[in-house]
């Protein structure tokens, strides 16, 4: 373990914005904390950079605590949402300021920011003003900026939600990239679940102040602990155990021992294959073409379900068909969210 | 289209052009043409004929050059001080975490409250021959002069460099901090990178403002200044004293000088601030720290105290039997029968309504129809509507005494009337209640007013019915700038009154002259309570009006 925190409360009057929050990060891990807006993931990260006091838990990097480092002894780099560079300094400066912090001197500062502009790709920029530059282009400086120092950790506070669909896609790709080659340690909070899937050695699911599951990306998406997680993390079928029960009992096989309002059956649209059934208890309302995917919407015994399939199809609307489940591909799921079960 | 509706299109084309017209006339006629007026007289010569030889004559007469010299060192001094002190209270408002903030935001709005020679007045009562501190330790200090005036001007001018400091501070982003803090930078390397540098142009504004602010103040220079000659009293005494209106048209002009340096620099600075800020900056709120708060707290507290201690003794010494010997309660200063009694109170209340009441409607109807006019001719005009915050007061009253005592033309029949007082107050403070407004008019909504047009309502009724609601905060909050900038202006006005007209700074002036200073005291207190009166009302009107708005807005998204 790197980097861990354990047990980490925080209030902000009698809001607790982390109830006993405990998660860690390993060596070259790139980490996504992952939920809702107000579920205290950037609570968490502004208290991995010191930024923001704990009122409860620790941090440990490398096994020392932090507690009692401030932030600008904790050689972490951060990049936030609004670039937030210095609006005075020159995109050079920009990148050499850490060092500059650290008494560098001047010709190792301008080697590391000519390389870091290189990796960047913007050696053209070096003089510029960052009011002189675009979104994107900020915040590739903003990025060089907080590597620039060889950081201990890298923090990314939401650093694509501010840019267009383009732009962001191809900066994704760039922060993959780079941090696969650094191997730092790095830290992204995102509320976006495509981000976090496509970047992330480890997803961090949080919501009301809570950890609700970690793991891999694909274990969050095909094996979701909670209906939280399974609604979070792309589109579900959440069925309660009673319809299950009444319509296809076989599913339950995998079900664990629980009353019936603990765990809903979640069923994923591309694990439903459908069968043109005359005799078939449900029916196709609508279909969604997506090219690659149909998006199927049906009405059948279990309630309202979505269905996607690959390829070409042979449906119309209002056909009859029939479904075809699996076992394995049913999970059960805690049924986190309050009354909401069907 | 019918008729009607070419008819409905005329007419408010028609409106659009008066809305414009009108207030562009009367700006043509009472800033423009005096300020030319002052110009043209400075370069004519005795004989008539033009040349420069008045400056000459002026730069040469060794009055005028000790008086210079007095400004420059004075103005330079108070610079420096008001720079530091407002420094320091800019940074702990805006970055320091203590309590009691609203003690020192009251401080800072008092100067605004009260006639710029309350300062000298509260002063002459601390430290004056009959001061409380001479009285009580025994001493002879003499607060006549350089350092009375200097302190004086300080104290008035603090207020100013906080506000515009202040306003340089909040634009800057605590993310930008917050990265700084985790690049390893200190909070004192911080503040010499980040905050030093954003705020350059602010300092370098406020340090302009504060100097020519100082410079051409009358009122603190006439109780204070003792013996101590400067610009501002040298042209109060060669123009209305002496008569000598060419030496008042030459400095009026020159004085014009930093005020053009000054606004090149703040163009400057806001150019440079809309390169680097983005849309969205979040707050810097700063987190309590002992070391740098409890030192902070404590200056803000005792500068703010300062500001508050020369005015408040002002109005305590109003009520005293004997200052500095008899404490008793008295209102016997209040009985003010000589300098005209208060008849000079009524008449700056009524100035100030008329140039409110004015000021406001022309302010209103300009704003209306240049919105309507291509941007081009707009534009030219808004540049024209912001060049009186240029002119300083004084150079402003002597453009004024310049162009309306001339028998030549018949505007002589203003010179010597409450209007004329009026509508240079309005003109004095133009800028600032032009821009409040037009501020309003850019966040009016357009599809508001075209739903308004395109079911039937022509210009006119839209503006009443419509926009003037919209815009009605903005309309409360200018019309009582100009009422209460009215009520206590005294540089523009200086010149402008005479024996049987005086305002209520002037006579205050006056009464301080006569060696009454209880009563110049008592006087000032009654114009702050109308001061503060009228504040009062303005904060009332603000939150009820702000209150329905919200009330009606939910309405609607109920």
């Amino acid at each position: 373990m790197y980097l861990t925190v354990s047990n980490a409360t925080k209030l902000y009057g009698s809001f607790k914005a982390l109830n006993d929050v405990s998660i860690s990060i390993e060596d070259s891990e790139f980490v996504c904390l992952l939920g809702p807006s107000g579920c205290g993931k950037t609570s968490l990260l502004r208290i991995i950079a010191g930024l923001t006091g704990i009122d409860k838990g620790e941090v440990l990097l490398d096994g020392k605590s932090l507690l009692n480092v401030p932030a600008r002894q904790r050689d972490f780099g951060i990049v936030f949402q609004s670039y937030s560079l210095f609006p005075n300094m020159t995109v050079a400066e920009n990148i050499g300021y850490g060092l500059k912090v650290r008494k560098t001197p001047a010709d190792k500062i301008a080697s590391r920011v000519t390389e870091l502009l290189n990796i960047i790709k913007l050696p053209q920029a070096a003089n510029k003003l960052p009011g002189q530059l675009s979104g994107g282009q900020q915040q590739r400086v903003a990025l060089a900026r907080a590597i620039a120092v060889n950081p201990r950790v890298l923090l990314l506070d939401e650093p694509l939600s501010a840019l267009d669909a383009q732009v962001r896609s191809e900066l994704r790709e760039e922060i993959l990239q780079l941090q696969r080659s650094l191997g730092i340690p790095t830290l992204m909070v995102t509320h976006d679940q495509e981000e976090a899937l496509a970047l992330a050695d480890k997803i961090i699911c949080m919501n009301q102040g809570v950890v609700v599951q970690s793991g891999t990306p694909s274990e969050l998406y095909h094996k979701p602990a909670t209906r939280f997680v399974a609604d979070f993390m792309g589109t579900s079928n959440l069925i309660s155990t009673r319809k299950i029960r009444q319509v296809m009992p076989a599913l339950l096989s995998t079900r664990p021992a629980g009353d019936d309002d603990l765990y809903d059956a979640c069923i994923r649209p591309e694990s439903i294959k459908l069968q043109c059934d005359i005799d078939g208890e449900s029916i196709v309302k609508s279909i969604g073409f997506l090219g690659n995917l149909s998006k199927i919407k049906l009405d059948s015994p279990l309630g309202d379900l979505i269905v996607e399939i690959h390829g070409a199809i042979d449906l119309k609307e209002n056909q009859k068909v029939s479904l075809d489940i699996s076992a394995s591909n049913c999970v059960w799921v805690i049924n986190d969210v309050i009354g909401s079960s069907t | 289209m019918s008729e009607l509706s070419i008819k409905r299109l005329d007419g408010d084309k028609l409106l659009t052009i008066v809305c414009v017209v009108v207030p562009l006339i009367a700006l043509t006629l009472f800033f423009i043409y005096p300020m030319f007026t002052v110009f043209l007289r400075s370069i004519t010569l005795a004989d008539g004929s033009l040349g420069f030889e008045n400056y000459m004559q002026t730069l040469t007469s060794s009055g005028f050059w000790r008086a210079t010299q007095h400004s420059i060192l004075m103005g330079f001094t108070t610079m420096v001080f008001s720079l530091v002190l407002g420094f320091i209270i800019a940074l702990g408002l805006h970055r320091c975490a203590f309590r009691g903030k609203w003690i020192i935001r009251i401080a800072i709005i008092m100067p605004l409250l009260a006639p710029s020679l309350v300062q000298a007045l509260g002063l002459i009562f601390l430290l004056g021959r009959n001061g409380v501190i001479n009285r009580v330790f025994g001493l002879d200090l003499d607060i006549y002069g350089f350092w009375g005036l200097t302190i004086a001007n300080t104290l008035y001018a603090i207020p100013q460099v906080v506000m515009i400091i202040g306003a340089s501070l909040v634009l800057l982003d605590a993310r930008t901090y917050e990265a700084a803090e985790i690049m390893g930078a200190k909070p004192l390397r911080q503040f010499r990178d980040l905050t030093l540098p954003a705020i350059f142009f602010a300092l370098l504004n406020a340090a302009f403002v504060v100097f020519i602010v100082t410079i051409t103040d009358f009122g603190n220079a006439a109780v204070i200044g003792g013996d101590y000659s400067v610009l501002a009293t040298e042209i109060y005494t060669q123009v209305v004293g002496l008569r000598n209106f060419n030496m008042g048209a030459v400095v009026g002009i020159m004085l014009l000088l930093p005020t053009v340096v000054s606004y090149y620099i703040e163009r400057k600075a806001m150019q440079r601030q809309q390169g680097g800020v983005s849309g969205d900056i979040q707050a810097f709120v700063p987190s309590f720290t002992p070391r740098r708060d409890i030192p902070m707290a404590a200056a803000c507290f005792f500068i703010a105290a300062m500001i508050l201690a020369v005015v408040a003794i002002v109005v305590y010494a109003s009520f005293v039997k004997l200052w500095p010997y008899n404490f008793d309660f008295t209102l016997k200063h209040f009985d003010i029968t000589i300098a005209g009694g208060y008849s000079s109170l009524w008449i700056t209340i009524a100035i100030s309504l008329g140039a409110a009441v004015g000021g406001t409607f022309l302010i209103f109807i300009l704003s209306l129809g240049l919105v309507r006019l291509p941007a081009a001719i707009s534009q030219t005009i808004q540049v024209l509507a912001a060049m009186p915050a240029a002119v300083p007061g004084i150079v402003l009253g002597l453009a004024y005494i310049l162009t309306f005592n001339s028998t030549s033309t018949p505007l002589y029949m203003l010179y010597g009337t409450a209007t004329l007082i009026a509508v240079i107050n309005f003109y004095h403070y133009h800028t600032q209640a032009f821009l409040t407004v037009m501020t309003g008019f850019r966040q009016f909504p357009t599809a508001l007013e075209e739903a308004s047009g395109s079911l039937g309502a022509g210009l006119g009724h839209t503006a009443i019915k419509v926009i003037a609601p919209f815009v009605s905060p903005m309309l409360v909050s200018v019309f009582f700038f100009l009422f209460m900038r009215s009520m206590v202006t005294l540089s523009a006005v200086v010149f402008l009154t005479t024996p049987q007209l005086d305002v209520a700074a002037v006579t205050i002036m006056r009464l301080d002259d006569a060696g009454l200073t209880s009563q110049a005291a008592a006087f000032s207190t009654c114009v702050m309570l109308v001061v503060c009166i009228a504040l009062g009302i303005m904060k009332l009107i603000l939150s009820v009006q702000s209150r329905r708005t919200r009330h009606s807005s939910k309405e609607i998204a109920s």
